[in-house]
């Protein structure tokens, strides 16, 4: 096509116009085969990496599965989107750069390929120009997305971009963002002075380059062309730059994120994978870093510190040393720096050597404060953008300190005694287990084996006093509703909950097959919890263990009756209720709407929102068997929680979990609000509404 | 350095005691058995004092077969070895019988020092330490909050009512843990694993040569007697609450 042809119908341009060819031709292949080998030897070099360290791990079932979770994560950015501002600003980046990729491949296959084979040229006419408008608009898209970035760098700097106040931004992200940017603004640059020179009437389409080239009024013809290839290396060399440069600075997520997105986890939320084999292991957990899967350890390479995980980390929100984000990166730092010598190590064929003096991966690479503070809520990995784990490796280091070393904090230490000996982390004596039962009529299996479901009552609901309560109301609002149902009674165990994520993998086996044989044994099918915890526990761990069963938790079993008409709510209550996501049930289980829909039935009050609600609650704390221990750094999780209560305007905190109205129940109190602010289970307040709580003279005297 | 830790298998704290109904002792069905808290601190400054010096830690247990759980427990910890004294002739021995049992064990091993609970939980008799220590000739250091070894001899700590006593004695000795001397530790798992293969010998009356005839017998067990139950003032409205209190204390109580 000759350049200077304008007529109508022949909208187009001469691909490589105004570059010297063959010349530049074989430059540029030759640049191109060097940038490539460069990419490659950096892959090659990291695959190695990935290889040489951790215990292996298949990922690969469930194929048509996995490319789905791509094809939504990276080609349309699910997960990223969901978090907007940072959402948008990445998507105009990915969409931006993917498009003119796209463009760049458009523009060779018509040059190197259609054209001197077939003579046949597609970018012109129509096509052309929508193809210059949309090129113009994404690469418009991409810069948009690096000066938000930028500014999100350098003016707004939020929190999650640093630890503690101070940004962890390194060189490489700044040169990643502004040769993203010189790429784009290069382009249109030679875009411009190509505009300038040709000047041909369609070239509005090419919006960008249209306006630009309007600045270059007066530039003689002859310096344009100059300096039209000048930038026109410099777009090349940059392009090429950048792709040599992936796997050696962050732009590796690239290739790492939609890989971690590939192998995900299909197991469900929260799982942990069980230790199997007890009698022959010398260690248990993860005590090295060697002793993470090679799965695990990639995880640490595919995270991009954008730090939506510690964004809701009530560790770190309330001033704890964890963040997932640094713990992340700190596993990825310590592997970096351990890989290298692994690699020799795989190459020699040789175990790799035991490094005298080394840094300690659990207390010094991880500090054990930062080990224990995770109340595997599960807020970084839902909202993780990079599908990273962090949860289960929390899990493994705890396995190995308290497994293998036995070195774990006193009071959690009693707790598991007390799991030990009385199958409760309280410690109060077994025999007691039904005895809030007695006076109610519950029978026990044992007494009638024939009723449709279990009513699991779990510790909280059989020990604590305030825990018991909710064990009563929910059996008045079955009983009422004529549910055929049985208890365990004394036969019940603790669900092992607790021990399991305080990493004591050992009890939990021994409390969950004490349980499983017991329910077994009578033939259970259905199972009913009042705490999340056990709920959790007996739905997705006691399977592997031979456990398999339906199991629901009192809040979607009391929504049903409620929307079945079995029960009742007459009475009507009064004030401003807020329902409180508990982790075991909202991001572990996804029961958002059942206690909302219980809530909404409850006559004469209001229900107002927390900010952090759904999948972005923020945990009462007790959660990961921090119910059983000290919580001396920073505030304490539980008053945080509840002050987000006080500031929603709730005078009534309803809750589905006894862990958490436990701690709502303390933080009231230590927020001194207790005059005037009350915490429930949804079954307590329903049996209230049903006008079935037992109405007490104002002075009276009952026996202990 | 050669320690011997006794211990003793007694019900958990928690556990829920019923006599039987002819006194002849308690229910055992359901009793979850664990060791004397006493024993267990004996058994956790033992392994401090190996791993400090060096040498090895054997633990003895006079009881039935279930007791053999309690040494295990102890080897889990750290401990040995352990020698089981186990035979029906023990049923219903008394604090005599053990120590002498223990005694004729301990001779026959290298022992530097012996450490016993303060008592044992159970029967809170509170005498196998001392008639062990008479039995085998050698000083004792009871009710110990604080151990230090020094070669070939220890210095203890021992409070007393407003002040402590600084005790010392050469070896062997046998010392009687009381609470505070220290925090046992967990078992890690590893420790549980290898319990279950060290060697523990068991050993009956006749093996060890001791007479079983108890010199105190327990006549009968008899539950305490019921407590008249409490009484809680509930309502909601404190001032109510407290006149009802008051009515109670005047009236019922009739102590103001």
């Amino acid at each position: 096509m000759k350049v200077d042809d304008f007529r109508i119908g022949m909208e187009g341009r001469e691909v490589f116009w105004n570059i010297p060819l063959p010349a530049f031709e074989i430059l540029l292949f030759a640049l191109t085969a060097v940038a490539l080998v460069i990419f490659g030897y950096g892959i090659y070099r990291r695959w190695l990496m990935w290889k040489a360290m951790g215990k292996p791990e298949m990922r690969l079932d469930d194929m048509g599965r996995r490319v789905k979770t791509v094809l939504m994560e990276f080609f349309l950015q699910r997960k990223v989107l969901k978090d907007p501002y940072p959402g948008v600003m990445h998507a105009l980046i990915f969409f931006g750069f993917f498009v003119l990729i796209f463009g760049a491949a458009f523009d060779a296959g018509q040059h190197h390929f259609t054209e001197p084979i077939f003579h046949w040229t597609f970018l012109k006419g129509n096509f052309y120009l929508v193809f210059s408008f949309l090129m113009d608009l994404f690469g418009l898209f991409v810069l948009v997305g690096v000066v938000i970035a930028l500014d999100r760098r350098f003016v707004q700097k939020p929190e999650r971009l640093g630890y503690r106040g101070k940004m962890d931004t390194t060189p490489d992200d700044v040169i990643v963002l502004l040769l993203i940017g010189a790429i784009i603004v290069t382009g249109f640059v030679i875009e411009a002075l190509r505009i300038h020179v040709t000047n041909p009437p369609w070239e509005h389409w090419s919006f960008v380059g249209w306006l630009l080239a309007k600045t270059f009024t007066g530039v003689e013809l002859d310096t344009a062309r100059v300096l039209h290839q000048i930038s026109w290396w410099v777009h090349a060399l940059l392009g090429l730059g950048f792709i040599a440069y992936i796997p050696y600075s962050r732009l590796l997520h690239i290739i790492t994120t939609p890989a971690n997105a590939f192998l995900e986890s299909h197991q469900p939320t929260g799982y942990i994978e069980p230790i199997r084999d007890f009698e022959n292991a010398e260690a248990f957990g993860v005590g090295k870093l060697e002793e993470f899967t090679w799965k695990q350890i990639f995880d640490s390479d595919a995270c991009t510190r954008c730090g939506r995980c510690q964004d809701g980390c009530p560790a770190y929100l309330t001033g704890k040393p964890l963040s997932p984000k640094k713990m992340v990166q700190d596993l990825k730092t310590f592997w970096l720096e351990k890989a290298p010598q692994a690699v020799k190590a795989a190459k020699a064929g040789e175990a790799p050597a035991e490094e005298e003096g080394g840094k300690a991966l659990v207390g010094e690479v991880i500090d054990l404060h930062e080990l224990w503070a995770c109340t595997n809520c599960m807020y970084c990995m839902e909202h993780c953008s990079a599908s990273i784990e962090h949860v289960p490796k929390i899990i493994d280091m705890r396995r190995y300190k308290v497994l293998t070393e036995a070195d774990f904090s006193p009071e959690l230490q009693l707790s598991c005694r007390n799991m030990e000996n009385n199958s409760n982390p309280w410690g109060v004596g077994a025999h007691v287990r039904g005895d809030w039962a007695k006076e109610l009529g519950v029978k026990t299996l044992a007494e009638d084996p024939n009723v449709e479901y279990l009513f699991y009552v779990g510790c909280s609901g059989s020990f604590d006093d305030r825990g018991k309560k909710i064990s009563v109301a929910f059996a008045k609002i079955l009983q009422e509703a004529g549910v055929s149902f049985g208890i365990l009674g004394t036969e019940e165990g603790c669900c092992g909950d607790s021990a399991m994520r305080c990493g004591n993998e050992y009890l939990f086996q021994a409390l969950a097959q004490a349980n499983i044989d017991v329910m077994n044994g009578y033939g259970v099918k259905k199972i009913i919890a009042i705490c999340p915890h056990g709920y959790n526990a007996i739905k997705k761990d006691y399977p592997n263990f031979g456990g398999k069963f339906e199991v629901y938790h009192h809040t979607e079993i009391i929504a049903k009756l409620i929307a079945e008409g079995k029960i009742r709510l007459p009475e009507a209550l009064k004030g401003k209720m807020v329902y409180h996501d508990s982790c075991f049930l909202g991001r572990y289980n996804q029961i958002y709407d059942a206690p909302r829909q219980i809530l909404k039935s409850i006559r004469g009050i209001d229900v107002v929102e927390m900010e952090r609600n759904l999948n972005k609650s923020f945990c009462c704390g007790a959660g990961g068997a921090r119910m059983w221990m000290e919580e001396d750094i920073g505030e304490r999780i539980n008053n945080a929680r509840t002050k987000q209560a006080i500031e929603a305007g709730a005078d009534t905190i309803a809750v589905g979990c006894p862990f958490c109205l436990t701690m709502m129940s303390d933080g009231i109190k230590d927020n001194h609000k207790e005059e005037t602010m009350q915490a429930w289970d949804l079954a307590e307040l329903v049996v209230k509404a049903m006008g079935k709580e037992e109405v007490k003279p104002p002075v009276d005297t009952c026996a202990v | 350095m050669n320690i011997i830790a006794c211990v003793k298998q007694v019900p958990d704290t928690e556990a829920q005691i019923k006599v039987k109904a002819d006194g002849s002792g308690i229910e055992e069905g359901q009793i979850k058995w664990v060791m004397n808290p006493y024993d267990e601190f004996g058994v956790e400054e033992a392994l401090k004092l190996k791993e400090k010096n060096g040498g090895d830690v054997t633990v003895i247990s006079v009881g039935p077969a279930r007791a053999m759980e309690t040494i295990r427990t102890a080897l889990a910890m750290g401990a040995d070895k352990g020698v089981h004294i186990c035979d029906p002739a023990f049923d219903g021995a008394d604090a005599y019988v053990v120590a002498n049992a223990l005694a004729a064990v301990i001779k026959t091993l290298p022992h530097d020092i012996i450490f016993c609970g303060q008592r044992a939980i159970d029967d809170d008799a509170g005498q196998v330490g001392a008639m062990l220590a008479e039995a085998l000739g050698v000083p004792q250091l009871t009710l110990v909050t604080k151990l230090e070894f020094a070669g070939s001899s220890v210095k203890v700590i021992r409070p007393i009512e407003g002040a402590q006593l600084s005790i010392e004695t050469a070896l062997p000795c046998v010392v009687t843990a009381q609470k505070g001397l220290n925090e046992p530790r967990y078992a890690s798992l590893p420790g549980i694993m290898k319990a279950k293969k060290k060697p523990v010998d068991v050993k009956d009356a006749a093996a060890i040569g001791v007479a079983t005839d108890a010199k105190a017998k327990v006549a009968k067990t008899i539950p305490p007697p019921a407590r008249p139950p409490g009484k809680i003032v509930c309502g909601d409205d404190p001032a109510q609450k407290a006149a009802e209190l008051g009515r109670l204390l005047r009236e019922e109580a009739k102590v103001i």
